[in-house]
């Protein structure tokens, strides 16, 4: 598994888990009444947790990838290749493809119960929804093209 | 001959001539052609085509012309 492949996982992983808090927060908050202002509050917590879970996962999966090499290698100094090449670049590509994809389709389908009278609320955590999905289905495309080729 | 290249119909030969000069590591080669590891391995076991700028480099590395290293194999083309 190369260095690049090893941060897509550790984004896959980060934003799952953050895909799976926004789910539960909102269910939470639609059985208890309906979606408020709170959405917001959810909103900017999840962007936060983003940046913050992001940078911790890396840093501790690094350390946690510098351990194994130093084990594997036996060497106190392991050299890790953290470069970026071709393939890299366009599995990267694609994967933004996708992302893209999904996030359009969801932000369409966000305007769509807008236009249909629901609440801006509703708009609002679809959106969110979207985005977190589409992160998550562009790091799966990226991991699905770093294993079986293309 | 070497694997297929996804359903593009092109082999290589890069193991086979990685082998004839002096056994030279996939690390290597790939320090030499400025790609990683994973990349050459996975344009071995045909799950990645290389650009044909990459597919050069190779071949120079190699010392090989570059359809000894790549071959197209248009046996099913509608052509």
């Amino acid at each position: 598994m190369s260095y690049k492949e090893k941060n897509v996982a550790v984004s896959l992983v980060t934003f799952t888990l953050i895909l799976g808090f926004y789910l539960k927060q909102i269910t939470h908050m639609w059985r208890g009444g309906g979606l408020t202002d709170d959405v917001f509050g959810l909103w900017a917590t999840v962007v936060v947790m983003g940046i913050i879970a992001t940078i911790i996962l890396t840093i501790i999966a690094h350390i946690g990838f510098a351990i194994f090499e130093v084990i594997r290698t036996g060497d106190d100094d392991p050299k890790i290749d953290d470069s970026e090449d071709e393939r890299d670049r366009l599995i990267d590509l694609r994967g933004t493809q996708v992302a893209y994809l999904v996030s359009s389709i969801g932000t369409l389908l966000a305007m769509l119960t807008f236009a249909l009278g629901r609440s801006p609320y509703v708009m609002f955590s679809l959106l969110i929804l979207s985005g977190l999905v589409a992160q998550v289905m562009g790091d799966i495309f990226r991991l699905v093209l770093y294993r079986r080729g293309f | 001959m070497g694997s297929k290249i996804g359903k593009s119909r092109i082999s290589n030969n890069i193991r086979k001539l990685r082998f004839y000069h002096n056994e030279m590591t996939q690390e290597q080669l790939a320090e030499k052609v400025g790609v990683t590891r994973q990349t050459i391995n996975a344009i071995e076991s045909a799950k990645y085509s290389p650009s044909l700028e990459l597919a050069f480099r190779i071949a120079f590395v190699l010392d090989s012309p570059l359809e000894e290293v790549f071959i197209y194999e248009p046996k099913d083309d509608p052509i």
